[in-house]
């Protein structure tokens, strides 16, 4: 999970292209989005969809799930171990 | 009158501080020229930053200069030109689909590449909800942005945004060296106007222009007139048009300070702009495109230099072709690109 974390991270920063962030400055717990957090917005959740398809085979089975899944790298990682494919 | 404002350009030049004028100019050994960037994070949030592709910060970037020249917070209109647009980032979008076979892509370079993204940025981040055009007519394209932004003016807007982009693509750079249009010998920019070495060298960049009815104390000058021409059979019609532009605005060529012409080094058309310099024996004689380079939207830099030498009453020596010791008041811009010439008339304030 931990090793899946950090992966994680460095793949969405470079995804997003996010210049000012370094994946070890993401802390596995903090908002993706909002101005409390990285202050992601929408076309970046689009981005994230495409990532985890891309790089994990995984399809967001209901859109509205989405708010959760991506709240955090933590987030993200728990429902990457619960529906990748075996 | 139609009086410009303000002014914002971002070339292979150092063009951006609008405080500055050539003060030192950039050579490039290269076919092609690419824009000087300035920090595009003191114009544009780098969060936003992190997803625009090369064109889509000089152009803003540009459009915001201008804007904050001019002290307009948000234009009454927005009126941009274009050649290739946003092509790279089409083809990008379309590179990923055929690796991706048709699969999930990123969605980004799809949202950001179409004709209008730069326009629409500006009116994004300046709050202008009126009326946004972007026109994408090869060699004509700023000019038709012209004719739109007279409307505009005419129809009561207090103020208009203008500008042109373009930027060395990859696939059109790739075609344009295919096709042999691009230098082949190893030479410098100022090489250009040498006329020794045939072949363009491919440029870009982006202008931008706040034009009003009204004057102000940071006003670059007026805009007398502008017209186009396509495809002139011979050089006898292409200097009959223009002494009808000159005559249709009650002026004879000895009345013309400053012709900036746009040579390129593509021989047919410096051959035609060679018939054009005959025409003005008493006129201070200058040259642009060997500063930007050779693009479609290229006259918009002509356009900014006949601003600038306007404002600061002064030809610099980086553009003489010929000095004949006249002041700037009054300057004539000849553009061609291929088949399309244009002019655009200038009178100092």
């Amino acid at each position: 999970m931990e090793e899946l974390m950090q992966n994680l991270k460095h793949q969405i920063v470079e995804q997003l292209n996010l210049q000012q962030v370094k994946a070890e400055e993401i802390c596995n717990e903090q908002n993706l989005f909002g101005p409390d957090g990285l202050g992601l917005d929408s076309i970046d959740a689009l981005e994230l969809i495409v990532l985890m398809q891309q790089k994990y085979g995984l399809k967001l089975a209901n859109p509205a799930d989405g708010q959760k899944i991506f709240q955090s790298v933590k987030t993200i990682a728990e429902y990457i171990t619960q529906n990748q494919p075996k | 009158m139609t009086y410009i404002n303000g002014i914002g350009c971002i070339s292979p030049q150092n063009t951006f501080r609008n405080d500055e004028f050539l003060k030192e100019v950039k050579e490039y050994a290269t076919d092609k020229m690419l824009c000087i960037d300035p920090d595009y994070t003191k114009f544009l949030d780098p969060g936003a930053v992190r997803r625009m592709g090369r064109l889509l910060k000089f152009g803003t970037t540009a459009g915001l200069i201008a804007l904050r020249d001019a002290g307009v917070e948000t234009p009454g209109a927005i009126s941009t030109a274009t050649g290739f647009g946003l092509l790279d980032l089409s083809q990008k979008f379309l590179a990923d689909v055929i690796a991706t076979q048709e699969g999930v892509v990123s969605p980004t370079s799809f949202i950001l590449s179409t004709h209008n993204t730069v326009s629409s940025n500006i009116a994004l981040l300046c709050g202008c909800h009126a009326h946004n055009n972007t026109f994408s007519q090869r060699g004509f394209s700023f000019e038709s942005a012209l004719t739109d932004t007279a409307f505009m003016l005419q129809e009561g807007k207090q103020s208009v945004l203008i500008g042109a982009y373009d930027e060395v693509g990859q696939f059109a750079h790739a075609k344009f060296k295919h096709v042999g249009e691009l230098r082949q010998e190893p030479c410098t920019s100022s090489d250009i106007l040498s006329k020794e070495n045939p072949g363009v060298i491919m440029g870009e960049g982006a202008a931008f222009f706040v034009l009003s009815k009204d004057k102000t104390a940071n006003s670059y000058g007026s805009l007398s007139g502008h017209s186009t021409l396509f495809n002139p059979e011979n050089a006898d019609e292409l200097r009959n048009w223009i002494l009808d532009f000159l005559t249709a605005h009650q002026l004879q060529v000895e009345d013309i300070d400053v012709a900036a012409l746009g040579y390129s080094g593509a021989t047919k058309q410096d051959a035609l702009t060679e018939t054009v310099q005959d025409l003005f024996k008493q006129s201070t004689i200058t040259a642009y495109k060997h500063l930007c380079g050779e693009y479609m939207t290229a006259s918009a830099f002509g356009f900014w230099l006949a601003c600038k030498m306007m404002k600061t009453n002064s030809v610099p020596d980086a553009v003489i072709i010929e000095n004949r010791q006249r002041s700037p008041r009054v300057v004539l811009v000849y553009n061609s690109y291929k088949r399309y010439h244009s002019l655009m008339l200038f009178h100092a304030c």
